[in-house]
């Protein structure tokens, strides 16, 4: 099977599992019961009729428990084969890679999850990864990255408040600027490894179904990982567990219906070229994270292949890394802001042309540069919120291509379009768990033909676009029924 | 006339005449204005023409002047009513602005400001603006010389913020650190939509005053010190709560053990800013609003179409007036609509001496108030009053 679109999901159980969970906090008689009736064939009753074609068993860890649970996976892996599930043998870094990869061979799972590069395997592999050593070549079926966040609106602890910014604006914690990061310099499909907050509470099945959303907007893949709580009611078949995941499962069909979303380009106007490498990843990374919160959107550019890619149809550029590009490089830069884009950089850069500053305060020196503006930061670039804030008014919001109203934390806005350019696609996402802030309406700058509304298990719905009152654009009333997490708006040229 | 001639009263009669026998003793009266209109555009500008010709002429005020319009772009700029844009429920609307300058400008007056300090916003007006999904050339090309200026910012003038103390001592505040563009001003005009609110029962041409406090002094999160360079946070802590003072370069409370809730202070915040910084016209838009609160709430506001435009040379007059039109009565206190868990801001801007709110003592010119009365409690659901200070406001 190709695990490329594959709709995986984690399916801890057995021995190992146990003997893994078994000294961590919060563990008790009913997750060990949970692990142990998820390791029988009959668990698998729930995958029946879903979107989920992949499951990732533990295999080993370096454990003692490593042979047993190798040794007993066997009938689950066969019910999981004649069910048409692929199978995939997760290997923690500890595991002897090679006697792992020969026991997942030999009892016929499909593919395996191994640390870093994967490296040469006799079957098929997800490079299994931290953000930090990301194997950004990697020709594995799959590169799975850890170290993320669990999508929502981030809360304060104890309080119960939500933590704020600088401006006391809710805090949204997204991993939709590290996929769309990733994803510009990935060869191979990107999954998302993260598992549910918590110690043994129950998560919300919209809290999984943001996780999705989140991930998939951006282009990437989470393998599935339920909570405990859910995972015990699933294999326990009680009606709420069941309703819950079929929601979730939901979720995961409708992006794996569609797939070719994945291939489409990032409409932003803002471009930000960094090595992505070091402190540089700390500081542009979270840049992106904090425009992403703001939707400005952007496009990213890797510094390693900015020579091959074109600047057209940007009106702006970042370059915030502490050592300036190479020469080519730098003109390539240079030639885009004189001919009348916008450029932020760093001090390194050095100032030119004549003093042109906006008519509000920024943390940048601004000139005119041919046709061009040079937006050069005062100090060192050290302060993400104040950049982000600082570029999203030097670009102007005269350049907005999407803005959503009465969207409850809403954020990470995705807007995209197809290689051929004839068909846009937005994916507006909000992040609130509570009420609804009211009835929504989407503003496009771009009016387009025609547009449907798809939502999450409902049928796309052809949605006529409203002149603006006062200004330019076309305005989506999504029907109250909207789900307020997720909804997508396809358009046509 | 000079300025502060003109804004300590005489200014009025500008616009109306005034008729000193049937004056309040220490409350001014002067004429307001009524007129019926459906839309924005032409008829507007059609109406707010007369009704400034019922007042006594806009020419005599304006010519040769710098006019400042404080308009309302309250609360978040991504909040709506339902789906309708926020100058249709509760933003002044940018085709009245247009309007009014346009009217100004045919009037002689030498330069136009439209002001306004929203929430947290750091960057220029035209930006909020912008932002907001207004086309700011509805305002910018409604006439030459016309100017934005995000007051929450110091000014680019010749010193930041002035010092505005309140007559008689004020209520709250003895002064109040404004962007020096108001000391500037020749002429002030507040320009706002008729609504209820949350913590100060109505929010009209005075309660449109509090957002002239810049949040870089009035602000959450300000330095203690001095200014902050810019806005960290709304006005809560120092406006509605009073958990806080302004930074020691600014006035601090006079009292500060009075009430620290928010139907208390803001009313008194907003008289005192009434008669610091005395506002030569008010207009006010009761074309399309919403009832119920001030801002979108679902369940309690509902967009209304009243139908109607209110201005006076005296906000307390022309608040007044305005709150008749809604359905109340100005002269209500405390525990009476629409003051229910608050001050009337109308009588303490009147014990400072801003203006009548005595109908009786008020001519009205136009349409009569009992033919134009649009029940505002007719409409939107449970009012919801929250618990003072809480709210959010421009």
């Amino acid at each position: 099977m190709q695990l490329e679109n594959a709709v995986p999901l984690r399916w801890p159980s057995g021995p190992l599992e146990i003997a893994r969970r078994g000294k961590s906090e919060g563990f008790d008689p009913e997750i060990r019961q949970t692990l142990e009736r998820w390791h029988d064939p009959a668990a698998l009753e729930f995958l029946n009729g879903t979107a989920v074609d992949c499951i990732a068993i533990s295999w080993a860890a370096g454990l003692p428990a490593d042979a047993e649970q190798q040794r007993t996976a066997g009938p689950l892996i066969d019910a999981a084969r004649r069910r048409n599930l692929a199978v995939v043998g997760w290997v923690d870094g500890a595991g002897d890679r090679k006697a792992a990869i020969a026991a997942a061979k030999t009892a016929g799972i499909e593919a395996v999850a191994i640390g870093g590069a994967a490296g040469s395997s006799d079957l098929p592999a997800i490079a299994w990864c931290e953000r930090e050593d990301v194997p950004w070549d990697s020709t594995a079926s799959a590169v799975a990255i850890g170290g993320n966040v669990w999508p929502g609106v981030n809360m304060a602890s104890g309080g119960g408040a939500a933590s704020a910014g600088p401006t006391s604006v809710p805090w949204l914690d997204s991993n939709g600027w590290y996929i769309q990061m990733a994803r510009a310099r990935l060869k191979a499909p990107l999954w998302l490894t993260f598992d549910p907050p918590g110690k043994g509470e129950a998560v919300l099945p919209r809290s999984h179904v943001k996780a999705i959303c989140d991930s998939e907007a951006a282009g990437g893949r989470w393998v599935i990982s339920l909570d405990d709580k859910l995972r015990s009611g699933l294999a326990a078949a009680t009606p709420a567990a069941i309703e819950g995941w079929k929601q979730i499962a939901a979720a995961a069909a409708f992006f794996k219906g569609h797939a070719n979303w994945k291939s489409y380009r990032s409409l932003g106007l803002m471009g930000v070229i960094s090595d992505f490498a070091g402190d540089n990843f700390g500081l542009t990374g979270e840049i992106l994270n904090l425009m992403a919160r703001r939707d400005l959107l952007f496009q990213v550019i890797w510094k390693s292949q900015a020579m091959e890619q074109t600047f057209s149809g940007l009106q702006a550029l970042l370059y915030a890394d502490s050592t300036m590009p190479d020469p080519a490089l730098r003109r390539k830069i240079a030639d885009f802001m004189e001919q009348g884009g916008l450029l932020l950089t760093s001090p390194a850069w050095g100032k030119e042309g004549k003093p042109a500053p906006p008519d509000f305060e920024t943390q940048f020196d601004v000139s005119a540069v041919g046709k061009g503006r040079l937006a050069v930061a005062r100090k060192a670039i050290d302060d993400p919120y104040e950049v982000a804030v600082d570029t999203q008014f030097l670009l102007s919001h005269r350049n907005d291509l999407v803005k959503t109203y009465n969207g409850a934390s809403s954020g990470c806005t995705r807007y995209t379009a197809s290689a051929d350019g004839k068909t846009a696609l937005l994916q507006c996402l909000s992040y609130a768990d509570g009420g609804r802030a009211g009835l929504r309406t989407i503003w496009v700058r771009e009016k387009y033909r025609s547009a449907r509304l798809l939502t999450i298990g409902g049928q796309p719905a052809p949605i006529d676009g409203q002149p603006s009152d006062e200004y330019i654009g076309a305005e989506y009333h999504l029907p109250a029924n909207a789900p307020q997490n997720y909804v997508a708006l396809e358009f046509e040229r | 006339m000079n300025r502060r001639q003109f804004v300590s009263g005489l200014g009025a009669a500008g616009f109306a005449m005034i008729q000193p026998g049937r004056m309040r003793a220490s409350a001014p009266a002067s004429r307001v204005a009524i007129a019926r209109c459906k839309s924005y555009g032409d008829e507007f500008v059609a109406a707010a023409g007369k009704m400034f010709d019922q007042l006594g002429g806009l020419g005599r005020v304006v010519r040769g002047k710098t006019v400042t319009i404080k308009i309302n772009l309250t609360g978040v700029e991504t909040a709506r009513q339902d789906y309708l844009p926020q100058s249709r429920t509760i933003w002044t609307h940018p085709r009245t602005v247009g309007g009014v300058i346009h009217l100004l400008d045919k009037a002689g007056a030498r330069r136009i400001r439209v002001v306004e300090g929203p929430w947290i916003w750091p960057a220029s007006l035209q930006e909020f603006m912008l932002k907001a999904g207004w086309d700011p050339n509805l305002v910018l090309s409604a006439a030459p010389r016309v100017e934005l200026i995000n007051t929450n910012m110091p000014y680019k003038g010749s010193k930041p913020f002035t010092r505005f103390s309140v007559p008689h001592g004020g209520h709250l505040f003895p002064a109040y650190d404004l962007s020096s563009a108001f000391a500037e001003s020749d002429v002030l005009i507040s320009m706002t939509k008729i609504k209820e609110h949350g913590t100060a029962g109505v929010t009209l041409s005075i309660k449109n005053l509090f957002g002239i406090t810049p949040t870089t002094i009035y602000g959450n999160k300000v330095p203690k010190d001095e200014p902050a360079p810019k806005p960290y946070g709304g006005r809560q802590e120092i406006g509605h709560m009073g958990s806080r003072q302004p930074p020691s370069s600014s006035p601090s409370e006079k009292n500060p053990t009075t009430p620290r809730e928010g139907g208390y202070r803001i009313p008194r915040i907003v008289a005192d800013l009434a008669a610091a910084v005395p506002v030569s016209l008010a207009i006010l838009d009761g074309i399309e609003t919403i009832a119920g609160a001030e801002l979108p709430r679902p369940g309690t506001t509902e967009a209304i179409s009243p139908g109607v435009l209110v201005a006076g040379a005296n906000v307390v007059n022309t608040d007044a007036v305005a709150m008749a039109v809604m359905g109340f009565d100005p002269m209500a206190d405390r525990g009476k609509a629409p003051f229910e868990t608050c001050d009337n801001t109308l009588r303490l801007a009147e014990e400072l001496g801003v203006g009548t709110r005595d109908l009786g003592q008020i001519e009205v010119a136009g349409e009569a108030i009992e033919d134009v009365v649009f029940k505002f409690r007719d409409h939107g659901g449970p009012r919801q009053w929250r618990p003072p200070g809480s709210r959010r406001t421009a």
